[in-house]
């Protein structure tokens, strides 16, 4: 019995160990990714972005919405920045209003995709059996569809506006978060602390819980910041195509849209509402990178 | 039975599921929205008797089983229905507009199956170069580009200033540059990234090392023992990205008038054609699924090692 018991405390203390190894892992993978420049510069990026959107109403002089037809298309100018639109807009204002709509859209995709992408990613994974057959079979079918073209065909059904636009792009993106959070379960699965808490009776549930979520945590961080890009991209491709966020709310695809047919006249308008989307973009791709590179120095290596 | 053959009926049952499951959603599609979709599609001012007519004609009255059945049922016999907006059937416009899209997605498809393993290859042979660093800054940048804004950035350049290339439609060869290099330039940043990586590994591998230290010319070794094996993978990622290159293809043709596939299910969704709308889907994931059964096939033909486990 006493021999029992010292076992017993024994494999606790290296659940213990194990778990104090993890979080020095954590800390490993800061500080390289504290060492990548161009993460650093993503993330400075989207500080910005974020600021501007947060204090858009105080950043900009003018309404967004507001017309002015006698001064329409007019060019950068000391009054308007980046000028006016084909409505007298003035597209500063509206390039800062916009930052609002896409990130707003954004977290709202990230949110609605991935928690029933890593839901069904856990399920998947653990059960294994028939529910992961089913699961990842569904996947399968949603990915055959390209997301922008499904995206496009629900939201084009469901009307326009925001939830929707998130509905359908949600509908095929928590596909990818689904399959990574399953191979990661199953990869933790395997690992020894897995077995060792099994074998010293803890119920299923709290496996679950206190050793396999815990682990799978930074697969969902990293996955959350490589979506961003494609969430931000896609919504704006679906305000261009007209059927996501439409004018006269300045969504950044919108602008573009509209500002095409005075290209000639006045290029500004759907330049800087591209550039607005390209670096913001970029700024989460590069952050996304910096992560991905500190979570796995193998890829950095060669 | 050999475990081989097991894969693979395994595999072609999975196709089976997945082609079926593609059929319901495309079905279902027309279903999620709040109202009839016959009024939808009629619009506000649609009389009564329209409205009854067209749903005689779609079955609308029938239970749902009914209608799917219905459906695939000629899908299958290869009628793909009426367009409400031509008044003509969708068989006849998707072959009219078939031919541009292949051709805007295949030289999408050269384009960055060419530049990705080239800029590949050459930052793999260079590695740390200048010319590594901007294959990767240059990946970076096309995958953070919308790809509506760069058409109509490359437009405004090439077409507006410079005025090299026809600004819209399909007028001779010149119209295809621009659409096909939007299109490409995009897509080629997601083969030159793994095949750097790809070939990295296999230089490193023994058989690599074994050629060179045997005397053999760097040229030969590079060429015929290198690359061989590093551009298996790329037949796995050109399955990865067709839907993205045929999604891409939607977008692309919309900026430059290109008279498509894509450009008509946009118009179509916009004017709540739905019977072109569930066909054009149905067709494009269709293709996905076989795209991607054939890459499997051909990857086990190329590469003996093949796990055929899972």
């Amino acid at each position: 019995m006493q021999n029992n018991d010292v076992t017993y405390e024994n494999i606790r203390n290296d659940i213990k160990n194990l778990k104090r190894k993890k979080s020095s892992q954590m800390s490993l993978v800061w500080s390289r990714f504290k060492k990548n420049r161009l993460a650093l510069v993503g993330f400075i990026i989207v500080s910005i972005v974020i600021f501007i959107a947060v204090f858009a109403p105080l950043l900009t002089p003018f309404d967004p919405l507001a017309t002015d037809p006698i001064n329409r298309l007019q060019g950068p100018s000391k009054e308007h920045w980046l000028g006016t639109d084909e409505l007298g807009r003035d597209v500063l204002s509206r390039l800062f209003y916009g930052s609002r709509i896409a990130l707003q859209i954004g977290v709202l995709i990230i949110l609605f995709e991935g928690a029933i992408g890593i839901l069904l990613g856990v399920v998947s994974g653990f059960f294994g059996g028939f529910v992961d057959s089913l699961i990842m079979r569904i996947v399968d079918i949603l990915r055959s569809f390209p997301v922008i073209i499904l995206a496009m065909a629900v939201a084009g059904i469901l009307g326009q506006g925001v939830v929707n636009v998130v509905i359908a792009l949600g509908l095929v993106g928590w596909t990818t978060y689904a399959r990574m959070v399953r191979s990661k379960i199953l990869s933790i699965k395997e690992m020894d602390y897995v077995e060792a808490a099994y074998s010293i009776g803890e119920s299923r549930f709290s496996v679950v819980m206190r050793y396999i979520l815990p682990n799978a945590v930074s697969t969902a961080i990293i996955m959350i910041c490589i979506m961003m890009p494609t969430a931000l991209i896609a919504s704006a491709t679906l305000s261009f195509l007209g059927v996501g966020v439409q004018p006269p709310s300045p969504a950044w695809g919108s602008m573009i849209s509209a500002g095409r047919d005075y290209l000639l006249k006045a290029p500004w308008i759907s330049t800087s509402a591209g550039l607005a989307i390209m670096f913001t973009v970029l700024g989460f791709n590069f952050i996304g990178d910096g992560l991905r590179d500190a979570l796995d120095p193998t890829t950095k290596k060669n | 039975m050999t475990k081989k053959q097991k894969y693979w009926i395994r595999r072609v049952v999975r196709t089976i599921i997945t082609a079926f499951g593609v059929t319901l959603i495309a079905f279902l599609i027309l279903h999620l929205s709040k109202g009839d979709p016959v009024k939808i599609m009629l619009g506000p001012y649609a009389t009564e008797e329209n409205v009854a007519a067209l749903r005689a004609k779609y079955n609308l009255d029938e239970p749902l089983h009914v209608q799917y059945l219905t459906w695939i049922g000629n899908v299958l016999k290869g009628d793909l229905g009426n367009s409400i907006r031509y008044n003509r059937s969708v068989n006849e416009l998707i072959g009219e507009r078939i031919g541009p899209t292949l051709i805007l997605t295949g030289s999408g498809l050269v384009i960055a199956v060419v530049f990705g393993v080239m800029l590949g290859i050459s930052a793999a042979l260079r590695r740390n170069s200048l010319l590594d660093y901007f294959s990767t800054f240059q990946a970076m940048f096309w995958i953070s580009i919308p790809a509506f804004w760069l058409g109509i950035l490359l437009l405004y350049i090439f077409g507006l200033q410079l005025r090299w290339v026809p600004i819209a439609g399909m007028t001779g060869f010149t119209s295809i540059i621009l659409p096909a290099l939007t299109l490409g330039l995009r897509q080629e940043a997601w083969f030159a990234r793994p095949m750097r990586a790809e070939m990295l590994e296999v230089l490193n591998q023994d058989y690599v090392k074994t050629a060179k230290a045997k005397g053999l010319k760097y040229r030969i070794v590079i060429w015929k023992h290198a690359l061989r094996n590093a551009l298996i993978p790329i037949v796995t990622m050109l399955a990865l990205r067709l839907p993205w290159i045929i999604g891409g293809s939607v977008v692309v043709e919309v900026v430059f008038s290109w008279g498509g596939i894509g450009s008509l299910l946009v118009n179509s969704v916009l004017a709540r054609d739905f019977p072109v709308v569930q066909a054009i889907l149905l067709i494009i994931a269709i293709t996905v699924v076989l795209a991607n059964l054939f890459a499997d096939l051909i990857y086990s033909v190329i590469d003996p090692r093949i796990r055929t486990a899972g």
